[in-house]
């Protein structure tokens, strides 16, 4: 799903109460993974809350809510943010991959980032991963303008300005959702065949 | 039986068969995912709480009781459950995973054991075992 798509979702304990809604994504592992979110009051007038939600307390990520045991699946938002930081090995931890120019390791610019794919893996809900990038794309992917799926490599490397990803990713850019996922799987296979 | 259906029950006391006051409304606990106990109108006291422990039988005309005395003040884990907050009719319906399955149209339940069988998500259906919470916000059910 879609990183923007999460934003301002409501998180909702088990007794079915709001108890806050997601603010922000924050991303560990150099950008890689989901860490957890900062979170806002619920309604019109609340602010940012002193809080933050681990993905490790994180019940169920669905297309209505965020589920959470109870209210103290929160920590303090400092910690939240700084165990992200730490795994992330320099600035670009927070969703600041936005408006970075996506680049290939030959040197090809394929397009702008506006949006971050993350998908919930199988392996009993441990692990939110990101798994493409949903780009503006250049010239060099033949439809300037249009917003396309790029699909990302398990790690990469990412600077405040440039995101470096293998060329052989552009030949697994899709234009929506259905199948994206399994456009990651063989992308992420035929990666892991060349080492 | 559904909620709806019960609704406006007369609830009759087999001791003097006069009728002690009519059904209004149902609280329920989610942990046992049963009828706790059912709230009163028109009783002749404060008293409007009966606990399902204390219905002599839920029959398909009246609910009875053995007496007037089996109402009570509601007590602190049926205050705890009761109230807007708590009820059940009206209220989206969210999975455990985060997912929504609708609104809570109406409720089924077992008149023998006060078991809640099934919500009622208009044309849906949701187990009553997979009932896991209710707030104000939603009520939340067990992903499949």
């Amino acid at each position: 799903m879609r990183a923007s798509a999460i934003t301002k979702r409501p998180v909702v304990t088990m007794s079915g109460e709001d108890v806050a809604q997601v603010k922000d994504i924050v991303y560990s592992a150099g950008g890689g993974a989901v860490g957890g979110f900062t979170l806002a009051g619920r309604g019109l007038l609340a602010g940012p809350m002193d809080k933050g939600l681990p993905w490790s307390s994180v019940k169920g990520l669905g297309a209505d809510a965020v589920m959470i045991a109870d209210e103290d699946a929160f920590e303090p938002l400092d910690q939240v943010l700084h165990t992200s930081s730490e795994t992330a090995g320099g600035g670009a931890a927070r969703a600041d991959v936005l408006g970075s120019q996506v680049l290939t390791d030959d040197g090809t610019d394929l397009g702008e980032v506006v949006d971050v794919i993350v998908a919930v893996t199988d392996d009993g809900f441990t692990h939110c991963d990101v798994v493409g990038y949903e780009i503006e794309a250049s010239e060099a992917l033949g439809q300037q303008g249009t917003k396309m799926l790029l699909p990302l490599p398990d790690t990469l490397s990412a600077s405040g300005e440039h995101l470096m990803v293998p060329a052989s990713a552009r030949d697994f850019v899709r234009q929506d959702l259905a199948g994206f996922g399994a456009a990651v799987d063989d992308f992420r296979n035929q990666l892991g065949g060349q080492r | 039986m559904l909620f709806s259906e019960a609704r406006g029950r007369q609830v009759v006391s087999t001791a003097t068969a006069e009728t002690v006051g009519v059904v209004d409304g149902f609280v329920v606990d989610p942990s046992t995912h049963s009828v706790l106990s059912l709230e009163l109108r028109k009783t002749h006291g404060n008293e409007s709480s009966l606990r399902w422990s204390n219905i002599a039988a839920f029959g398909t005309d009246a609910v009875t009781v053995g007496d007037a005395d089996k109402l009570t003040e509601p007590g602190e884990d049926v205050e705890a459950l009761s109230g807007k907050d708590h009820r059940l009719v009206g209220k989206r319906v969210l999975s455990s995973a985060g997912d929504e399955l609708g609104e809570v149209s109406d409720v089924d339940f077992d008149p023998s054991s006060g078991a809640i069988t099934a919500l009622l998500l208009g044309e849906d259906e949701v187990e009553g075992a997979r009932l896991v919470g209710v707030g104000s916000y939603s009520v939340v059910v067990k992903a499949r």
